[in-house]
């Protein structure tokens, strides 16, 4: 088969286990993470505006192009922004200036930022723009397992999916030179096994890259009269503008090919990570003679004549996380005839099954791993103890909407009914207080949000809530940083990464804008107050038309200065007190505390107790003592 | 070789796993592999897959480990579902090295041990990622086997 002859070429490129001279490690390899890699990709692609909403598994992309500009650009700027759609329509308005321009995300940013994302396609880029999301099968730490692939597809923009580290690096690169030169958005999707990935990354150095950025905005005032009917297109403009899409999207099909790899007659056909799990399987069992592994780079948009050239195979299965975007494109057997899983991670041993199903693998005895253990909130987390007040003032009978965030994990202990996606934890008790209105039940509905969540979209549900005179309680968390995705910036914040100057906001004067009149801000670890607080909202919201805002204000004790400023106490428990009721461990779930089963008593763990003396509140019996070091 | 590491947020896993990974790399061995972390910053279980000389995805499956090193006991059942080898340390082995070292500096004595008893890396490739004061317990580590 003629198919041989590519897959040749192509598997010199492919051999990764060279073993390099001592000298040249010293100097160009890294040990760098799939996120990393994007970012130094991105940098060394000429990007030099990037901005981003953190998201896992995607925030390190941003802060690894920022080390890497601090060091080797002047002119540039690369930060976070309110949320995805902001992040988006800033960085994309600089791309249209002729700025090289990216933003990254999670998957479920995109969905935030899908407005811009669908007509940017239209309007295409000058300067190039690249949009990096994230994409979490399983999922590890998302709310859905959607495949970014897909809504590149429904935007009818290009799409590029890395299969490991090092096409990370190049695909960045890529990404961005594909979009200046078809003038179109292109999309990135990595995955968390690719991004969190970490592999042995040879780069050159960026010394070369200290050059400046020319803005062509308005420069030229002839070109820019035509500029002009792009970028304020009305819909009759809009119909040619999607003509043209169309037709860049063809040209690029054309000339980007998949890759094949083997000489089989069965061709699986697949993109991203899961390609190297295929490679190593086949290689693994000897199936190099069973399996063709026809590899797309590009997902989308696919030539027509791939089809044609497909029809030489026995049989065609697409192996692709997390939705069949391939199968779709080229009828393909998959998950529509139940080879291929339809929800979870396509993992090397759930791929060696999907080899079993079509009769190339003996079935393998099925390894099931014991449940780990659940996460729960850091000790002396600020979180922890103001939700613990919160439990207290208003009980079992409350509904409590919760967030994205740290303080998800109030489930655990019973303090989140609800979790939905950014904001909602703030819309949601909008809804559920006036349904109870409706159906004549006076409960208590309590909105629950961390500060980072509530700029990014609760304070238009906040004005919507105030708007309407709805009667709850809205908690803000406020740790000053977004804290579950690594400790990123908010917009409190006074300095930039660099040091530079910013403009901090303040949560309180938005709150008040709106016209509230109940904002009290209180420290979490001054705990008699925060119930009083507490019992003042309850009483206020009883006759009012409004909502009333508590904000919980302490530093993360994640960060330096967080932990650094921290009470620290010393903690005991007096085991005469303990009548091991447990209170402690399920209403207040302190990892340092634990519950000896021999004993039947509660005892700290030293190795994991910070000294926040939090505890102390957590026990109906006076069974914890703290007193100062 | 493959190498699955468990152990706790803020027990330093990533730490020790990236001791192994750039010591490996400066042996002049191919290194993949990926850090698994869950919601929780400590405490939460972290899950470290690295494959050494071989391989070219970050994903060991279950059963196929050469090595699995447990850094906190309680995870020593789902440590076991990676393969048959398991390196564990044991509630006594880290009060042990408590007893001798600073806290923050347990990792760095027990890979000593560990690298003494399964020595998969040279100790001078380890010794040349750290710096003066971690090559000192790695040491110390070393000799107390």
């Amino acid at each position: 088969m003629a198919l041989g002859i590519i897959k040749n070429c192509f598997l010199k490129k492919l051999n990764y286990n060279i073993v390099i001279p001592e000298k040249e490690i010293m100097k160009k390899r890294f040990y760098f993470s799939g996120n990393e890699a994007i970012g130094a990709g991105l940098l060394k692609a000429g990007v030099r505006f990037l901005t981003g909403y953190p998201g896992t598994p995607s925030s390190e992309i941003l802060p690894t192009f920022q080390r890497l500009a601090k060091k080797y650009l002047n002119n540039f700027f690369a930060d976070w922004c309110i949320n995805e759609k902001v992040a988006y329509e800033v960085a994309y308005a600089a791309s249209l200036a002729g700025i090289p321009a990216a933003v990254t995300m999670k998957q479920v940013g995109l969905n935030v930022a899908m407005d811009p994302f669908m007509n940017s396609a239209y309007v295409g880029t000058d300067g190039g723009f690249v949009v990096v999301s994230v994409d979490d099968p399983g999922p590890h730490s998302s709310q859905t397992e959607q495949d970014s692939r897909f809504m590149a597809m429904a935007a009818k923009v290009p799409v590029l999916d890395p299969s490991d580290i090092k096409e990370a690096y190049f695909f960045s690169q890529k990404a961005l030179s594909l979009s200046r030169e078809f003038k179109i958005p292109v999309l990135l999707r990595s995955t968390t096994r690719v991004s969190h990935g970490r592999a042995g990354l040879e780069i050159e150095h960026f010394e070369p890259l200290l050059d400046k950025p020319a803005p062509s905005f308005k420069e030229n005032l002839k070109t820019w009269k035509e500029k002009l009917k792009r970028l304020a297109a009305t819909p009759k403009l809009r119909f040619l503008l999607h003509k043209e899409l169309n037709q860049k999207l063809e040209q690029i099909a054309s000339e980007n090919k998949p890759r094949f790899f083997f000489e089989g007659d069965i061709a699986i056909i697949t993109s991203g990570g899961v390609f190297s799990y295929l490679y190593e399987l086949i290689e693994e069992h000897s199936l190099e003679e069973k399996i063709c592994l026809v590899k797309f780079d590009l997902p989308f948009p696919i030539d027509e004549e791939i089809k044609k050239e497909l029809k030489n195979f026995r049989r065609i299965i697409a192996v692709e996380e997390s939705m069949p975007v391939l199968e779709l494109q080229l009828c393909a057997e998959g998950r529509n005839t139940g080879i291929v899983p339809k929800e979870g991670e396509l993992t090397p041993a759930v791929c060696e099954e999907i080899l079993s199903k079509l009769g190339l693998l003996k079935k393998k005895k099925h390894i099931s791993f014991p449940p780990l253990p659940r996460p729960s909130l850091c000790p002396g987390c600020p979180h922890r103890i103001g939700l613990f007040a919160l439990k207290k003032a208003f009980g079992n009978s409350a509904i409590y909407t919760g967030d994205i965030g740290c303080y998800t994990l109030a489930l655990n202990f019973g303090v989140t009914d609800t979790v939905l996606c950014m904001g909602a934890g703030v819309s949601f008790s909008f809804g559920i207080k006036k349904a109870f209105q409706m159906a004549e039940k006076g409960r208590a509905v309590i909105g629950i949000v961390g500060d980072s969540t509530f700029f990014h979209s609760g304070i238009p549900a906040l004005i919507d809530l105030y708007h309407y005179g709805i009667p709850v309680l809205i908690v803000i968390l406020d740790n000053g940083t977004v804290a579950m995705t690594g400790n990123q910036k908010t917009p409190s914040s006074s300095q930039s990464f660099s040091g530079e100057k910013l403009n901090p906001v303040s949560i309180e004067k938005i709150v008040e804008g709106i016209g509230i009149e109940f904002c009290k801000v209180v420290d979490p670890y001054e705990f008699k107050e925060v119930l009083k607080v507490f019992k003042e909202a309850k009483k206020f919201l009883e006759s009012s038309f409004s909502p009333a805002v508590v904000i919980l204000r302490h530093l993360c004790i994640n960060t330096k200065e967080g932990f650094s400023v921290n009470p620290k106490y010393r903690v005991k428990i007096i085991e005469e007190r303990c009548t091991g009721c447990k209170v402690c461990i399920n209403e207040f779930e302190c990892p340092a505390l634990y519950f000896d089963e021999e004993k039947g008593k509660v005892f700290i763990n030293q190795v994991w107790c910070i000294g926040c003396g939090c505890c102390v509140y957590a026990c109906p019996k006076g069974a914890i003592e703290r007193e100062s070091r | 070789m493959k190498l699955v590491i468990l152990g706790k947020g803020g027990q330093g896993v990533i730490f020790f796993s990236r001791v192994i990974a750039r010591a490996a790399l400066g042996e002049g061995f191919s290194v993949c592999g990926t850090e698994i972390k869950g919601m929780a910053k400590k405490g939460g279980p972290v899950e470290i897959h690295l494959k050494i000389g071989e391989g070219r995805s970050p994903l060991i499956k279950p059963g196929e480990a050469d090595l699995v090193i447990v850094l906190s006991e309680d995870l020593k059942e789902y440590g076991s579902c990676f393969g048959k080898k398991l390196f564990v340390f044991s509630k006594e082995d880290i009060e042990e090295a408590l007893s001798k070292v600073p806290p923050r500096q347990i990792n760095t004595y027990l890979l000593g041990r560990l690298i003494k008893k399964e020595p998969f890396l040279r100790k001078e490739a380890i010794l040349k990622v750290l710096d003066s004061e971690n090559q000192k317990f790695f040491l110390e580590g070393w000799n107390d086997v």
